[in-house]
């Protein structure tokens, strides 16, 4: 797990969602932690469309970061800038404190893209090769480089056939090993899980936790959230090209909300109007009710302070965890809330039940 | 240089196994074994007209191999994001655009070598001696690459500028009327004083468009009696201003793709 690595980013930063970026960002850099990736203020405009709209990011070393986003909110876009593929309309890139696309840089960073292509007419372990001849590898040297790679990514007995006859799995197993051939501090990955079953799924998952173990910097970008909630330490959402929210995982998920079940409740109309001033999610079941409130502490000693006061019994409060999917979900929404494209079907209430 | 190699080699490797390059390959080499088998050994000027056509055979595809090679070898990279691996590694793009290019031009010359060396093989058997035509054969075949290089330099630099579809017409366009420059200076010669900025026109499009009629050896052979009068300083001046023209593309070339997105 990520939080069993030392060098993981603390926990404790600032997650709430009126904190800028650049708080963010601000509060890990004072604490000493080496920026291997640094965005500040990135604009990519194509013509009349902003894909990425002034968003400032700071990735620290050893960390996995999670680069989330529906799609068309600027993740491959930020990607490709951070790569020097497409060059920033305005705003800096920086890659181990260097601007992004500086062959020194490259020396020391890969990618893989989603669902990469490579030279069908060579085997894997010529791809391997290829790639390797890139950075200067030759002979020997070369060789065993290749032979490790395979091993790593279960390649081996497949290594002398050609890319045309392998699954999409085993491509992605290539575009891993090709990605690791120079030992590299940053790795930029888009959706390497993606159209994977969930054997290989996640057998790169488990690479990627490895990846972290041996210090390295992952920037991931998914849409397979439950596997970014496994392995990142920090995520972002982008959603239109800016990033509506930033922080580490565990203080994102955390929080969520507080069901309490009370009963014999002597209230008046004012004093439920009190109630709705700290929460308006109200069920009245029989002579029961069900208040459900954020799980800050003031706000559910307030509902309790109610409840006692009047003179009503606590049967139970119980906290409900949300999921990145859930944040997830929020963010997007609010963004396309604001942009007034929100999807028109509601989400399901949780009495909803799917029969097949 | 490595890295231009590796990537050149890449290209080669890929390019040679594309279908519809040897598609060519094979309709030209059964065009030149038709010519030579369905002929009747007699007269000279028939072993000329077989010479000629040979040849042209052996130009005219190599012209389409190259256009078709050099119009997709940058936007098929970009399409497929192989490009995306290869220049996030420590590729410098010019280094890409150039291996790409040689690994192209290996192609070409590669293919046309075959048809060359299956041309050669079938005269010989023809004539059954190895004379000095046969050596005039080889030294048309030699203008042929050097005509096919500049095809090539020309469809790489358009195809980062437009797409393949506008870059296979033009490049088709640009290579007919660069195959007619002769007949250009003729018409800028006799247009007279009143059509001077015709003239101007001409001699600007003559400068700018390659002269691919210079390495056109097919009207030697079929004319034996036209001679160059000092063919040496004909051949080098013809190779040098390939190169050179080559470079000028290539040069102009990595400009664009400096600047390109990818």
């Amino acid at each position: 797990m990520s939080n069993d690595t030392p060098d993981a980013v603390p926990r404790d930063a600032d997650t709430s969602r009126d904190v800028t970026a650049a708080a963010e960002n601000a509060a890990l850099a004072n604490e000493g932690y080496v920026k291997a990736i640094e965005i500040k203020n990135l604009v990519k405009k194509y013509k009349s469309v902003t894909a990425v709209n002034d968003i400032s990011l700071d990735v620290y070393e050893g960390e996995i970061f999670g680069f989330l986003g529906p799609n068309g909110a600027g993740k491959t876009t930020t990607i490709k800038t951070l790569l020097g593929l497409i060059f920033p309309t305005f705003g800096d890139v920086f890659v181990l404190g260097k601007p992004a696309g500086d062959i020194e840089v490259k020396e020391q960073i890969s990618y893989l893209p989603e669902s990469p292509y490579f030279y069908e007419h060579m085997t894997a372990r010529e791809v391997v090769g290829f790639y390797g001849s890139l950075f200067g590898m030759r002979g020997k040297e070369k060789d065993l480089k290749v032979d490790e790679l395979l091993d790593r990514v279960g390649l081996q007995a497949d290594s002398k056939k050609q890319l045309r006859a392998f699954s999409k799995g085993m491509l992605q197993r290539v575009g891993i090993a090709q990605s690791l051939v120079n030992d590299p501090k940053v790795l930029f990955y888009d959706e390497p899980t993606s159209g994977l079953d969930p054997v290989a799924h996640r057998d790169i998952r488990n690479l990627l936790l490895h990846l972290k173990q041996e210090g390295r910097t992952i920037f991931l970008s998914s849409h397979q959230l439950s596997d970014v909630e496994l392995v990142c330490d920090r995520v972002s959402i982008l959603n239109r090209g800016k990033i509506r929210r930033l922080g580490n995982v565990e203080d994102l998920i955390a929080g969520g909300n507080v069901e309490i079940i009370a009963e014999n409740l002597a209230t008046s109309d004012s004093e439920m109007a009190h109630l709705k001033g700290i929460t308006s999610n109200i069920e009245m079941v029989g002579n029961k009710v069900i208040i459900t409130a954020s799980a800050d502490t003031q706000s559910k000693n307030r509902v309790l302070d109610w409840i006692r006061g009047n003179n009503g019994d606590v049967l139970s409060v119980a906290q409900t965890r949300r999921t990145l999917e859930d944040i997830f979900y929020e963010t997007v929404r609010e963004g396309d809330l604001e942009a007034g494209s929100a999807f028109a079907v509601p989400a399901p209430s949780e009495s909803m039940e799917i029969h097949n | 240089m490595n890295t231009i190699f590796v990537i050149a080699k890449g290209t080669f490797g890929e390019a040679m196994r594309r279908r519809i390059l040897n598609v060519f390959l094979f309709v030209a080499l059964a065009l030149m074994i038709m010519a030579v088998a369905f002929s009747s050994f007699t007269p000279r000027n028939e072993l000329d007209l077989i010479k000629s056509m040979g040849l042209g055979v052996i130009q005219i595809s190599g012209v389409f191999i190259s256009v078709i090679l050099g119009i997709n070898l940058i936007p098929s990279e970009i399409e497929r994001r192989t490009i995306y691996t290869i220049l996030s590694k420590p590729v410098q793009r010019y280094e890409f655009l150039t291996g790409k290019f040689l690994g192209g031009l290996m192609t070409v010359l590669a293919n046309i070598g075959l048809m060359s060396l299956v041309f050669i093989i079938l005269l010989l058997i023809k004539e059954r001696a190895f004379d000095k035509d046969v050596v005039l054969v080889l030294g048309g075949e030699m203008m042929i690459a050097f005509q096919l290089m500049l095809v090539s330099a020309m469809a790489v630099m358009f195809s980062v500028l437009v797409s393949p579809f506008v870059n296979f017409f033009l490049s088709f366009s640009i290579y007919f009327f660069g195959s007619i420059t002769s007949l250009w200076s003729d018409m800028a010669t006799s247009l007279g004083h009143l059509a001077l900025l015709n003239q101007y026109l001409f001699r600007v499009l003559g400068w700018i468009v390659p002269n691919f009629e210079n390495y056109n050896v097919q009207n030697p052979i079929i004319h034996p009696d036209t001679h160059i009068q000092n063919e040496t300083t004909y051949t080098i001046y013809c190779i040098t201003y390939a190169v050179l023209y080559s470079l000028i593309m290539m040069f102009l070339a990595i400009i664009q793709f400096n600047r390109k997105e990818v």
